[in-house]
């Protein structure tokens, strides 16, 4: 849902000869739910590059920051689930940022 | 009037012993090989002919099934699913004989990227010809799109690499990959390539009776290529579904119990229509 969310983004901003280009080269971001309060986020990019060092910020529906973070060498962290409503967003720049609800995290 | 007969039944004769017949395959399948979020693989293994339903043959056990899993250039890491592995019986039509099933649960594939799974059987005994046949087989499975180890060899005695990505396969792509025995490219290796024209059913075990392809003549049920100088063969792929490649004979084994041994390196691919 979160890549298809994307391309309609993507489709809207740049059309769809632009989309095309962007496919060689989309974020794609997930996290679980560990089930022992903290969440393991992933990222990477659709050719395989690495996504060591993007920014992960946990934040809640007005944009309070709880929790900021870098992925890995293996391109993922490990983050502290918070008590409240939050979303996690992949801070990869323009066309390439994802942003994850909470509740949609198992 | 007797020499003409003889002739022509010795003809007859030589006829049937070349025949080409469809190919031995091990087939290791799961319903889809690309997942947009990890859900539970049901998988089967079975040593048959995929391209009419065919014969079941004995495997001879299981030796190693694992999946070498990596995301992007992470560390490669290595899930045995050895004891996911189940012996089930495995029936087309009148044929059957033991075969493999593995269940694994979504939450052992969560992570994104590839999987190659192994799967490397015992050995098969074909007793009309004396021979063993030991089919060393690869899947490659991915979840999320991101790509990760699709094109590495796995590091087995004989393997098929992909040269293209074998989980996003377009009807009409190629097929590329490259023959290795012991990591080394085998050049001018006789690969065979097999539809899988009988759907897998894999409530009962079996393959469908339905075959999904008429074939003119049996010259079309296996297909052949031979690699170039560096291992390398392609095939253009004309239908959606599973196709199946064999690369016969390129493991280093060559014997095994004081018998011949065939040493094959199998791979298995899904194309998809584009709609």
């Amino acid at each position: 849902m979160r890549k298809v969310m994307l391309l309609f983004f993507l489709c809207a901003m740049f059309g769809f000869a632009d989309v095309q280009s962007a496919l060689g080269h989309s974020a794609l971001f997930d996290c679980f739910d560990n089930g022992d309060g903290t969440i393991l986020c992933q990222g990477g990019f659709s050719d395989g590059s690495s996504a060591q060092g993007v920014r992960i910020v946990i934040k809640d529906s007005d944009g309070n920051i709880f929790q900021e973070a870098r992925l890995d060498s293996n391109s993922e962290v490990v983050l502290d689930k918070p008590t409240r409503n939050f979303s996690i967003l992949f801070d990869g720049g323009t066309g390439h940022s994802i942003e994850i609800n909470g509740e949609s995290i198992q | 009037m007797k020499k003409l007969l003889a002739a022509s039944l010795g003809l007859l004769g030589l006829l049937a012993a070349v025949q080409p017949a469809d190919a031995h395959f091990m087939v290791a399948y799961n319903k889809d090989t690309y997942m947009e979020k990890a859900k539970d693989l049901d998988m089967r293994m079975v040593f048959t002919h995929p391209s009419e339903a065919g014969t079941v043959m004995n495997m001879g056990g299981v030796k190693e099934f694992y999946a070498l899993h990596q995301r992007g250039d992470s560390d490669v890491k290595k899930i045995d699913f050895l004891k996911n592995v189940k012996e089930i019986t495995w029936k087309n039509g009148d044929s059957k004989a033991p075969a493999y099933e593995a269940q694994i649960k979504a939450k052992d594939i969560r992570s994104l990227g590839d999987y190659v799974f192994v799967f490397t059987p015992g050995y098969y005994h074909e007793e009309e010809e004396g021979v063993y046949m030991q089919q060393i087989t690869k899947l490659i499975l991915n979840v999320g799109g991101i790509p990760g180890n699709w094109n590495q060899p796995a590091g087995l005695p004989a393997e098929i690499v992909p040269m293209i990505k074998p989980y996003g396969l377009w009807t009409g792509n190629v097929f590329q990959g490259q023959v290795l025995s012991n990591g080394k490219p085998v050049a001018n290796a006789e690969v065979e390539v097999e539809f899988m024209s009988n759907e897998m059913q894999l409530d009962s075990n079996t393959m469908s009776s339905k075959c999904e392809v008429k074939y003119p003549a049996p010259q079309f049920v296996t297909q052949t290529i031979f690699t170039d100088e560096n291992g390398v063969f392609t095939f253009g792929i004309p239908r959606a579904g599973w196709w199946g490649f064999a690369a016969l004979g390129v493991g280093p084994d060559k014997e095994y119990k004081g018998k011949e041994l065939s040493q094959d390196a199998v791979i298995w691919v899904q194309a998809v229509d584009m709609k």
